[in-house]
């Protein structure tokens, strides 16, 4: 009945349950124990079903019958990697429910992967009698599939490599590695071209030379962390409020802070403790700007001067009525304090027409003399 | 000849065909497909002798460049026209020549030829150098289109859902404008000189093109882009919205007006004159309050005074998205509305304003929409229901889900008395 392979495996697995039961119920906080403990035994159990399935492989020498069918005695299979490797998926799996998810969902598609391929290869080896056929029709279904998966796992190293390599160095330092680093990949491609007969192998060596550089270098930089990233002030494109002052990384909206340098409505320029607009279609400095109503206006604030300074936009005042109480209803919204040479950003959306108000509209810079443009939105 | 007079007999033919079918049959077929094989490149080519007469009076030609700019970009298209033209007729030809010389009869393949650096090293030269010969002068005129140092007057031009708003900023060119102009539909011009408009968006992505005029540019929300326009001569010109941006993006259209310099100093004269109240107890006074009471929350009329006594000045920021309704002071002045989708006035004087010769164009067009020429109709279908004439985002029954905003002008529900009134009130706005 029982082999005598499987009589030590049967042994080892009730010994693993017994040990967890006792370990679960005598301990406390024993979830990790239970979890080992179980999936030994889960394990051992396997192993004790796979001998008594194959009886422990003993062949009688002298059976006739079975020394024709045996699978030792027909040709014997290529070695494979997959059982090998769904082995480790399968130990990986107990791993991941102790120490966290990201384990376990690699050891289960591990697992998956591992499954389908042995299939596929031991139902292929099983197609002919001809190996060379076999491995022609494994090649043909799983190719395909293994193909573009590997080679975008590739990519994706080679990139994130890249990426690391990039944060890791100055911004001037890493325009120039990249570039000798495509000149390289330009001037082997064109030394393949030109010389026909390259052999295989000197190709592949040198793409893997490039491959493990890169990915070393990847992975240095990803240790060694990424470089101090400059911040700058960004835009504030807080609408009627004064005093919020935020700070972020230029990278942040960068699209958006690069929009907002061309074509804007106006550039205001304090310069000499004198404010002037730059009007794009409007040729020489204006003391006045026009502003279409309702419609978002980009203004940019150039500080020229030493004293940091901000640019206020006031668009009057209404009266509206809040809870039957009249409530004065301010338009005003400013930039952050530009120090020298510096250039901030407002964003402005006059809804009345200048002539609904008593006092003018105006872009103006306070505690500054001449620091005042007129705005007129018709 | 047509088509089913060809298969008739054809068909008929076919029975004795069947009997003697080693003798003629293959001929019979050939004959038949190489009939069709014509038909095709003939009915083309009268296709295109008959469209190309439609052109005759289009309003929005490139081809007939009406100022200066438009006709640089004429002058650029026509060389590379064409070379193109010679080049699609060598190619014709060769093709032409290869599938007659080498068609099918049986024969074996003729030798084939691999490689042949001269032709491969001349095919490549040869468009390099038409290309470069088709790029310096597209690349200088580019930068002649973009010029905007030698402009005149600036116009600020912005589009929305869907129609263009013209602004018209106090400056001195342009013969001078003392206060801001708002107007909507038509752009007026001063013929002659270098008009620099400033284009912009209220909402979505438009563009703007008087193809007479100039190219396209496309009105981009929060940028202000600039194009030059220029008319030799008075006249008006057609164009419309290029960038798709919405449900009525066909209906936004515009219309470039070029009047002499007297003339357009006139018609500023005339946007700007104060408002005049209509006298009391007329049916004009009564279309005065109905429009404060119906209009004036959307549209401005400059000027005109509330019951307390003070301007209204108009809030469309709260009822339309785009935060903006035509301003319509003046609206007698032009002679189409609603994105210059439909007319003020009849069909007959629009066609003889579209004819006036240029001399005598600026007088025509600063009379504005004559009672003679008043076309009440399409005015009044409009204030009776304005999404049946143009579709609009504009129903009331749906403000919950925009949060109380139109994208358009919304059905009113006014009574015939009311749009009676209503419109003897803005007939008077010229
Ligand atoms: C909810 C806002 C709103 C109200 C209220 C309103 N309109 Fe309009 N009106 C518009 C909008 C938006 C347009 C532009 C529609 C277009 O062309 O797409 C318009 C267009 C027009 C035009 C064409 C103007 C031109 O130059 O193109 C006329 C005329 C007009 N409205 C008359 C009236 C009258 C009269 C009333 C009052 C009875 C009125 N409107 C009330 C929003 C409004
Ligand atoms: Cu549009």
């Amino acid at each position: 009945m029982f082999t005598t392979g499987s009589k030590l495996f049967i042994g080892a697995s009730v010994i693993a349950l017994a040990t967890a039961i006792i370990h679960g119920t005598t301990q406390d906080n024993s979830t990790v124990g239970i979890i080992g403990l179980v999936s030994a035994t889960l394990a051992l159990v396997f192993l004790a079903g796979i001998n008594l399935w194959v009886r422990d492989s003993n062949v009688a020498a002298d059976d006739a019958a079975v020394a024709a069918t045996a699978a030792a005695s027909t040709a014997t299979p290529p070695g494979s990697m997959w059982p090998l490797i769904a082995g480790l998926g399968a130990a990986l799996l107990p791993v991941g429910l102790v120490v966290g998810r990201v384990i376990t969902w690699m050891s289960i598609i591990v697992l998956i992967v591992a499954t389908v391929e042995w299939m596929v290869q031991s139902w292929s080896e099983r197609a002919s009698g001809d190996a060379a056929y076999n491995t022609m029709v494994r090649r043909r279904i799983m190719h395909p599939l293994e193909l573009p998966v590997l080679g975008a796992i590739g990519l994706g190293i080679i990139i994130f490599s890249f990426s690391r390599i990039m944060l890791y160095l100055p911004a001037v330092a890493g325009a120039i590695a990249f570039s000798a680093v495509s000149s390289i990949v330009l001037l082997f491609g064109a030394l393949f071209a030109a010389k026909r007969n390259v052999g295989r192998s000197l190709v592949a060596t040198v793409c893997a030379i490039g491959a493990v550089g890169i990915i070393g270098a990847g992975v240095t930089s990803a240790i060694a962390g990424s470089r101090e990233i400059v911040k700058h002030e960004v835009p504030s494109f807080e609408e009627n409020t004064c005093g919020i002052e935020t700070d972020g990384e230029s990278d942040d909206h960068a699209s958006r802070a690069v929009a907002a340098k061309s074509n804007l409505a106006a550039t205001i320029v304090l310069s000499g403790g004198k404010l002037h607009a730059e009007v794009i279609g409007v040729i020489g400095a204006q003391d006045t700007v026009t502003l279409a109503r309702s419609k978002y206006s980009y203004i940019r604030f150039e500080n020229l001067d030493a004293e940091p300074r901000r640019l206020v936009a006031d668009f009057g005042t209404e009266t509206v009525d809040v809870n039957g109480t009249a409530v004065e209803e301010s338009f005003t919204t400013c930039t952050q304090a530009v120090g020298q040479g510096g250039a901030q950003f407002l964003v402005v959306r006059p809804v009345l027409p200048s002539n609904a108000s008593e006092t003018p509209f105006t872009l103006n810079v306070p505690g500054v003399e001449g620091g005042v443009v007129t705005v007129i939105v018709p | 000849m047509s088509h089913s007079c060809a298969t008739k007999p054809l068909q008929s033919n076919m029975t004795t065909v069947k009997n003697v079918q080693n003798q003629s049959g293959d001929s019979m077929t050939s004959n038949s497909t190489r009939r069709r094989r014509w038909a095709m490149p003939v009915a083309a080519v009268a296709a295109f002798t008959v469209l190309s007469g439609c052109a005759k009076d289009a309003p929005q030609d490139t081809w007939q460049p009406a100022g200066e700019n438009a006709r640089k970009i004429h002058d650029l298209q026509v060389w590379p026209f064409g070379i193109a033209g010679i080049v699609l007729l060598i190619v014709c030809a060769a093709v032409g020549y290869s599938v007659f010389k080498f068609r099918d009869r049986g024969q074996a393949i003729p030798k084939q030829s691999h490689g042949k650096p001269s032709l491969e090293i001349a095919l490549t030269v040869l468009p390099a150098l038409i290309l470069i010969g088709i790029g310096i002068p597209t690349v200088s005129t580019l930068f002649d289109l973009a010029k905007t140092s030698d402009t005149e007057c600036v116009v600020n031009v912005t589009g929305q859902q869907w129609w263009w708003e013209y602004d018209y900023p106090a400056q001195a060119g342009c013969g001078g404008i003392e206060k801001p102009i708002v107007t909507s539909g038509q752009l007026v011009i001063p013929a002659g000189q270098h008009v620099l408009l400033r284009i912009s968006s209220r909402d979505v992505i438009h563009s703007y093109w008087i193809p007479k005029l100039n190219g396209k540019r496309d009105a981009v929300p929060g940028r202000v882009q600039t194009l030059r326009m220029q008319a030799d001569q008075p006249g008006i010109y057609s164009g419309q919205c290029t960038e798709f941006c919405g449900l009525s993006h066909a209906y936004m259209r515009m219309e470039a007006v070029s009047l002499d310099a007297a003339g357009f100093k006139t018609w500023v004269d005339n946007q700007l004159k104060p408002y005049t109240a209509p006298t009391a107890d007329s049916k004009y006074s009564e279309g005065e309050a109905l429009f404060i009471t119906n209009c004036t929350r959307c549209h401005q009329v400059n000027g005109i005074l509330g019951t307390d006594g003070k301007e209204v000045i108009a809030r469309p920021d709260k009822y339309v998205y785009p935060g903006v309704a035509p301003n319509l002071t003046n609206l007698m002045t032009r002679t189409t509305f609603a994105g210059a989708a439909f007319d003020l006035q009849t069909e007959a004087c629009k066609t003889r304003l579209w004819n006036t010769p240029p001399a005598q164009f600026t007088a025509a067009y600063l009379e504005g929409v004559t009672p003679q020429c008043l076309d009440i109709v399409q005015l009044r279908e409009w204030l009776r229901n304005p999404t049946t004439k143009k579709p609009m985002y504009a129903d009331p029954t749906k403000l919950a889900t925009t949060g109380g905003m139109y994208r358009g002008m919304p059905n009113l529900g006014l009574t015939e008395d009311q749009i009676d009134k209503l419109v003897a009130y803005l007939t008077e706005r010229k």
